[in-house]
């Protein structure tokens, strides 16, 4: 058998609580970025109990985007406010900035306690939460000008307000060759060492002290201290979901909104009050694993190739302008059934972004039929 | 344990005698409607209600450590992260004691066994994958082989039906479009129909023959569906143990279904009729292969 991982001669739990005393040896500021799942209280976890046995304060930073599961919001009261309330400086983001919303054609993006919609918010803001940014709106970066101020230019701003902190990431290599990469790309040097579970941010750190857990290590880990986990986790095994789809994020930006299909069955409160919310859930919620929508996966029947949809697609766009940045790059793909279905696919998720890359390869279907037409 | 290719009275006794060594309170069989296996006191559930909440929640109540959970030709599927895989493993953690029977070991690839393998070692092996050593280091896997085997029977076509071949063959290849390419043998394995419908009456015995062979059972015949509309035809949804062996008109797409027909009828060896279209060919070479394929599986699960 080829072993998928070199083993040495301490576990992972003793190598993370050695990495994480090794963070507060040198810094003295040091943030827990928290998402609610279970990666993240692991990883705040570890990092509360070796500040309460220092007696020491630690940042733990959420950023609030509002279409979250109501247990999302359990969790990260149940991290600040429970484990080591003592230790805690909460930073809660509820702020507006834009969201990718995949759901709807026509409300492209979404934005987080928009002003003025107060009265169908999920939920009303968290008392002690941040409400405004604390950086200066007027030289604030923003990556991509077509979308606006994004998720990420939340937490690139955010950052830029401190100098040598520690940002403590529960991002694992085993979840994805990508994450892996994050990880590993570039490592940092720290107080004169090497670290390669640290990546360095401008005057600050990215630190992924998690970085070798695997799925069964997280849970091992919880289920050994007791600790609460996101419940949302226990309906998604029950219903059978694969191991790398069980996670917890927003629930409508191109990558997740497939959690709104099973969302009335989890939590139908949460579900009733994002139907008020945002345009396109009902549909997302019916259509959201069917394969002639959004998963476009199987051809409508009343075209006959998927350039031909892709083209019609094109044509009769909501939003010209988010379809003109598409068109321009569906210009440097292949011509193939292939690449068009993954191209039909950007367009009715209005990925121009391009968070979903297209595969521009050949069309494998290519090989099935030259082999027919050899044996057939 | 793991069981391949046992009888059912077989099966029964060893379930009983499980159940007396090891003090089980409790049985719960699993089986797919085809293939139900009778035990006494038994909770049998359909395979196909193991994924109803119904079904999941009151079985994770009612299973458990003396519980016995006998899977029965539950290899319906080639993933290991299927729902129903899933919840089966999800009882399966409840209780240590698990027999699996089944009558070939894979559906297709020799992957296909370690969902079978998965289950008896409570899925701490879910990434590998076969490996005959790993197999035997961590589960007792009992082996009856079946002695599979496939006789072609040249069946020779019509002028006219090779046209249609050739034409037919033009049709589909120019108006795929979209389509999944592998409907293009399926439906072209259909065309030597009528040319087979001849040959099995040519086959029938004259009525001179019929009085001397009064004592052998008629002639059967196994086809993907109807269309031949002859008596002696039955389609493999309608197949029947017992009586003389089935001759195959057609082979079916998916080994799933291959393998029912098999486990079902009890049938290792099968005639097939095969036409000189190269659908045939192809289809009856691609059997011939997945054969060889359980053979080695076989050969490799031998002590």
């Amino acid at each position: 058998m080829r072993p998928t991982q070199v083993y040495g001669h301490s576990n992972v739990l003793d190598a993370a609580r050695e990495r994480i005393a090794f963070v507060f040896d040198q810094f003295e500021d040091i943030h827990v970025s928290i998402s609610g799942g279970k990666d993240s209280t692991v990883l705040a976890h570890l990092a509360l109990m070796e500040a309460q046995r220092r007696g020491r304060r630690i940042s733990i930073f959420f950023l609030d985007e509002e279409v979250v599961y109501q247990e999302t919001i359990n969790m990260v009261e149940y991290i600040m406010e429970q484990l080591a309330p003592d230790n805690v400086i909460p930073l809660w983001l509820q702020m507006e900035f834009n969201l990718t919303n995949a759901t709807s054609l026509t409300e492209t993006q979404f934005v987080p306690w928009e002003p003025g919609k107060h009265t169908v918010w999920l939920r009303p803001k968290k008392s002690y939460s941040i409400k405004f940014p604390m950086w200066d709106r007027a030289t604030q970066i923003v990556a991509d000008k077509n979308k606006g101020f994004g998720f990420y230019d939340v937490f690139v701003n955010f950052e830029r307000c401190y100098h040598n902190t520690a940002f403590l990431v529960g991002l694992r290599g085993t979840e994805s060759p990508n994450r892996w990469r994050t990880v590993s790309r570039h490592p940092a040097t720290i107080g004169g060492q090497p670290v390669y579970w640290a990546t360095p941010k401008a005057d600050n750190f990215s630190l992924y002290p998690l970085y070798d857990w695997n799925f069964h290590d997280i849970w091992k880990y919880i289920a050994e201290n007791g600790l609460r986990y996101h419940r949302i986790y226990d309906y998604q095994f029950k219903k059978g979901y694969p191991l790398q789809e069980m996670r917890v994020s927003s629930l409508i930006h191109e990558k997740s909104f497939k959690a709104l299909v099973d969302l009335p069955e989890f939590e139908p409160a949460t579900y009733n009050k994002l139907l008020k919310r945002a345009k396109g859930i009902a549909l997302a919620q019916e259509t959201g694993k069917k394969a002639k929508l959004f998963k476009a996966q199987r051809l409508p029947k009343n075209f006959t190739s998927w350039r031909a949809y892709r083209d019609f697609l094109i044509a009769t766009h909501p939003d010209q302008a988010k379809c003109a940045i598409m068109a321009q790059r569906f210009a440097r793909h292949l011509d193939n059934e292939y690449v068009a279905r993954q191209q039909c696919r950007q367009l009715i998720l209005n990925d121009y972004e391009n968070n979903l890359p297209v595969d521009n390869q050949p069309d494998p279907r290519d090989n099935w039929i030259a082999y027919y037409r050899e044996v057939l | 344990m793991i069981y391949l290719g046992y009888s059912t009275a077989e099966k029964q006794q060893i379930v009983a005698d499980y159940c007396a060594v090891h003090a089980i309170k409790q049985t719960v069989v699993i089986a797919p409607d085809r293939f139900p296996l009778s035990v006494a006191g038994a909770d049998q559930v359909r395979y196909a209600d193991v994924i109803m909440y119904v079904t999941f929640y009151r079985l994770l109540q009612a299973i458990e450590r003396d519980t016995l959970i006998v899977l029965h030709e539950c290899l319906r599927t080639q993933n290991r992260y299927d729902l129903a895989y899933n919840c089966i493993r999800n009882y399966l953690n409840r209780t240590a004691h698990c027999l699996v029977f089944q009558t070939l070991p894979q559906i297709d690839e020799r992957d296909d066994f370690m969902v079978l393998f998965d289950w008896v070692t409570q899925s701490r092996w879910k990434r590998e994958h076969f490996s005959a050593d790993l197999i035997r280091a961590e589960a007792r896997v009992h082996v009856r082989e079946w002695p599979l085997a496939l006789t072609r029977l040249d069946v020779p076509t019509s002028d006219a039906t090779r046209l249609k071949y050739d034409a037919e063959r033009a049709r589909l290849f120019d108006g795929l479009g979209a389509k999944d390419p592998h409907t293009l043998p399926r439906n072209l394995y259909l065309l030597g129909g009528r040319d087979k419908a001849a040959y099995i009456a040519a086959r029938k015995p004259a009525g001179g023959q019929l009085a001397l062979f009064a004592a052998a059972p008629p002639a059967r015949y196994v086809a993907r569906n109807q269309r031949l509309n002859l008596d002696c035809v039955t389609t493999y949804d309608d197949v029947e143990p017992g009586g003389a062996p089935y001759t195959a008109i057609e082979l079916p797409h998916r080994f799933i279904d291959w393998c029912d027909f098999v486990s079902y009828t009890g049938q290792a060896a099968t005639e097939v009729l095969v036409a000189d279209l190269k659908a045939d060919q192809w289809y009856f070479e691609r059997a011939v292969k997945w054969q060889e394929r359980i053979h080695e599986t076989y050969t490799s699960l031998r002590p």
